[in-house]
């Protein structure tokens, strides 16, 4: 988890929400109304941690163990349950805001899927990711070339470009959208894929 | 003024006298005063209880509501259901010249009737306290040799029991009934009131006669009526008997055949009509008072009691008890006798001077033997109170008080903490009384918004402060028990019906509500105390503790946050049982003003800063993509 942010340079701490250090925010509320802005302030609060320490993935199990800070404030030692974290990635991803990873479709539970380990946060979906990335072909004029993937990730040219870093599966998602769209091609075998935008 | 206004209770009920027990209750019954109705009087309970009768309007009960005394009832008469009019009881109150007088009379001599023996003694002695008739006018007819009898002198009709000595028939020697001559009695009264030159009451109060006389004079109105009115005046016309119904020559005074005193025809016709026009069942209204009071000139009204819903006749039983016992002659009674009480009661002398004699007879003995000589003196004359009470039960009813008074007395002897409680339970089940026996009416509901109100008013009764010791609310399992055992272990309130009475107090717009919870759990609590002001006080109490620090260092902001606090803070809080407690608070996180905390010092509540509002103005992009196809779609014109 910590690897995915070695790249980009240690982050300002992040500023939690006053709800965090509220006790009851810890506790499933019996309360529908009450329960539903539970949900909605614990995904808010894990999107907005996600994208300052640029985490494209959630390993539940690592993250609800104790020095992980999200779903556990040390200072009240108030913690979120397993479950109840379920249930926030649930309702992310009802939003369109997570993916179970090995899964596109909740269908699918063989590897992964719901009630799988790992999930998406999609604090940027691929449509979005997508359009991130023709933007900056756009302003980059590099409309018509060809450039690998590594080169959009790790590459001088991308440096300062939001995407940069990114995983390189959440990248392949966002260009396959870019390619259902007739607006780029990816060719090249597994290693060195190479994608053109038009 | 007959009619008095009336106390109610919190629950709408009439405030008893000290000593006045409830004895039944009716409802839907009307008023009239004369023969009108009271227009707003006409629908209501009538509590009939040992020293009052009171009327409880249903509608605007603290406005209407009147009561009249016992004391000041004369006559009562009883009128069965005829055609479209309803039973009624008519309630003749005593001249107010009279009324000064009377009581006191009537204290004299019956205040010290107290055994069965004493009493007929005294109601034989007893003068008839109005219109002194000759005794030659009313007369019963054995029922074996139909031969008329006169009814002797003294027999009053309102104070006549079981036990008043009645002659046999003179002719055969047979013993009439107590109801013969009774009714014969009253029979004759109302003859001689419609018949009689110089009225002192009303003519209009009058109810249908209830003997073979208005028989008589129903079935033929055209030939009295003809005979009767001055200004036809027809040689032929014949006068009917009430009694033989044999045609007399109208100048004659009495009947030919039977000797039957024949009704005066020189009244003047208004009067007669109005005789005739009382019984009419939908009554006129009283709409001005002045109406009656010029017709009446310096008479007093008298009162009926129309039951429209049936139960008079349980009514007029239990009048007729309560007249005879005359338990508001025990208000101002001497204590029990400390000396012999047989030779007072033979003798009829009064209790102050028995006393004097005992103490004179007393012979002076000191020492053990004057203890055990007062003691077995004592124990004597309990023996004999005790003795005298169970003679017969409507004895005991009359000595009610002073067997209470025993029985406080033995338990005060018994001496222990527990027999001490037991006299408070039995004095205090004196008050609630509301027994299915009492009540009457052939459905549930009125035993069942009796026991709300009466519930109601043990739940408000300051000097109890059952809901008030419990912190305002408590759960109805646990009035059920406290109830029942105020009960005294008699007259136990099923569960069911306790249930069904406590669901009536909406309707009946007592100051006591019920409320059940999410749970099931049924607590009572006062009206006025809602869920709003529930909530509120909790709210209040939380925002304290934003100011007070906790007594533990917390790792929270306290300033910002408060505390959570668990069902049982709260229960020590607003002294409230834990259960409730719980159920108050899941009650206020169910409206989203508090959350909870499950943690390991158990369920906490806090103020909700979860839930701030901005959830709902959060925007949802699904909806914003659809209004926006909408827009995009309309704009276009393919919507």
């Amino acid at each position: 988890m910590q690897s995915q942010t070695t790249t980009t340079t240690t982050p300002p701490p992040f500023q939690f929400p006053r709800e965090y250090s509220f006790p009851p925010f810890f506790t499933r509320q019996h309360n529908l109304t009450t329960h539903h802005a539970q949900l909605t302030k614990w995904a808010s609060l894990v999107l907005s941690y996600c994208r300052h320490h640029r985490l494209y993935k959630l390993t539940l199990s690592d993250s609800s163990a104790s020095q992980f800070p999200l779903f556990y404030n040390a200072k009240i030692n108030r913690r979120l349950g397993i479950s109840d974290i379920r249930e926030v990635v649930e309702f992310l991803r009802r939003d369109g805001r997570a993916e179970w990873v090995g899964g596109s479709d909740s269908n699918n539970k063989e590897d992964g899927g719901e009630g799988g380990d790992v999930v998406w946060i999609y604090w940027r979906t691929p449509e979005e990711w997508a359009a991130v990335i023709e933007g900056w072909v756009e302003s980059t004029a590099q409309r018509g070339s060809v450039l690998t993937l590594y080169e959009l990730r790790e590459g001088d040219g991308a440096r300062g470009a939001e995407f940069h870093g990114i995983e390189p599966e959440l990248l392949q998602k966002a260009l396959g959208v870019l390619v259902k769209r007739g607006k780029a091609q990816i060719f090249g075998n597994e290693d060195s894929q190479g994608v053109k935008f038009f | 003024m007959f009619l008095k206004q009336l106390d109610l209770t919190t629950a709408l009920r009439p405030s008893y006298l000290p000593d006045e027990d409830l004895l039944f209750v009716q409802d839907n019954v009307g008023l009239y005063e004369g023969k009108f109705k009271l227009p707003n009087q006409q629908n209501g309970q009538v509590y009939l209880t040992s020293h009052r009768i009171c009327y409880v309007e249903s509608t605007d009960p603290r406005k209407y509501s009147v009561a009249l005394d016992l004391k000041d009832v004369e006559r009562y008469e009883f009128s069965a259901r005829f055609l479209k009019s309803s039973p009624k009881i008519t309630l003749v109150p005593k001249a107010t010249k009279r009324s000064s007088l009377q009581p006191r009379a009537s204290g004299l001599l019956t205040g010290n009737g107290t055994s069965s023996l004493g009493q007929t003694t005294n109601t034989a002695i007893r003068v008839p306290p109005v219109e002194p008739a000759p005794a030659s006018s009313a007369t019963w007819i054995c029922t074996i040799c139909t031969f008329p009898n006169p009814v002797p002198s003294n027999f009053d009709p309102s104070t006549a029991n079981a036990h008043t000595p009645l002659p046999p028939c003179l002719a055969c020697g047979i013993k009439p009934t107590l109801a013969h001559v009774l009714k014969a009695a009253i029979s004759n009264a109302t003859s001689r009131q419609q018949g009689g030159p110089t009225l002192q009451t009303p003519l209009p109060i009058r109810p249908r006669p209830p003997s073979d006389l208005g028989a008589a004079q129903f079935a033929s109105p055209p030939t009295s009526r003809s005979t009767s009115s001055p200004k036809t005046p027809d040689p032929d016309a014949s006068f009917q008997c009430p009694r033989c119904t044999f045609l007399n020559h109208p100048s004659l005074l009495s009947c030919e055949i039977c000797g039957a005193p024949l009704i005066s025809h020189d009244l003047p016709a208004e009067l007669m009509q109005q005789g005739r026009s009382q019984t009419d069942s939908p009554g006129p209204f009283l709409n001005s008072p002045l109406s009656t009071v010029s017709s009446a000139a310096d008479t007093i009204e008298s009162v009926k009691l129309s039951f429209r819903g049936g139960g008079e006749k349980i009514f007029y039983e239990r009048l007729k008890g309560s007249m005879t016992q005359r338990k508001w002659l025990l208000q101002g009674a001497p204590p029990i006798p400390k000396a012999s009480r047989s030779d007072a009661t033979s003798d009829g002398s009064g209790p102050g001077s028995v006393a004097g004699n005992g103490a004179s007879e007393r012979v002076k003995i000191g020492g053990i033997a004057g203890l055990e000589h007062r003691g077995q003196a004592m124990r004597k004359n309990n023996e004999m109170v005790i003795g005298s009470a169970f003679e017969d039960l409507e004895a005991l009813m009359a000595s009610a008080k002073e067997i209470v008074a025993l029985a406080e007395q033995f338990a005060r002897q018994g001496g222990g903490g527990e027999s001490a409680l037991l006299a408070e339970s039995a004095s205090s089940q004196l008050g609630l009384i509301t027994t299915k026996d009492i009540v009457g009416g052939n459905s549930d509901s009125l035993y069942l918004s009796e026991l709300a109100r009466n519930v109601a008013e043990f739940l408000t009764d300051d000097r109890r402060g059952v809901l008030k010791r419990a912190g305002g609310i408590m759960s109805l399992v646990d009035l059920w028990a406290v109830f029942n055992r105020a009960r005294g272990g008699v007259e136990l309130v099923s569960p069911t019906d306790f249930e069904k009475a406590a669901r009536l107090w909406e309707k009946l717009s007592l100051p006591v509500r019920l409320r059940t919870f999410k749970s099931g759990a049924m607590v009572v609590q006062s009206k006025d105390r809602t869920d709003e002001t529930t909530i509120k006080a909790l709210l209040e109490w939380l925002k304290d503790l934003h100011e007070f620090p906790p007594e533990n260092e917390v790792a929270w902001d306290w300033r910002e946050f408060g505390r959570g606090v668990t069902a049982r803070d709260v229960a020590e809080r607003f002294g409230w049982s834990i259960g409730v407690a719980e159920e108050e608070l899941e009650m206020a996180e169910e409206r989203g003003v508090l959350c909870r905390e499950e943690g390991i010092e158990g369920l906490k509540f806090w103020e909700n800063f979860i839930d701030t509002g901005e959830g709902k103005t959060r925007p949802n992009p699904a909806k914003e993509l659809e209004d926006s196809l909408i827009k995009a779609l309309s704009d276009s014109g393919f919507l």
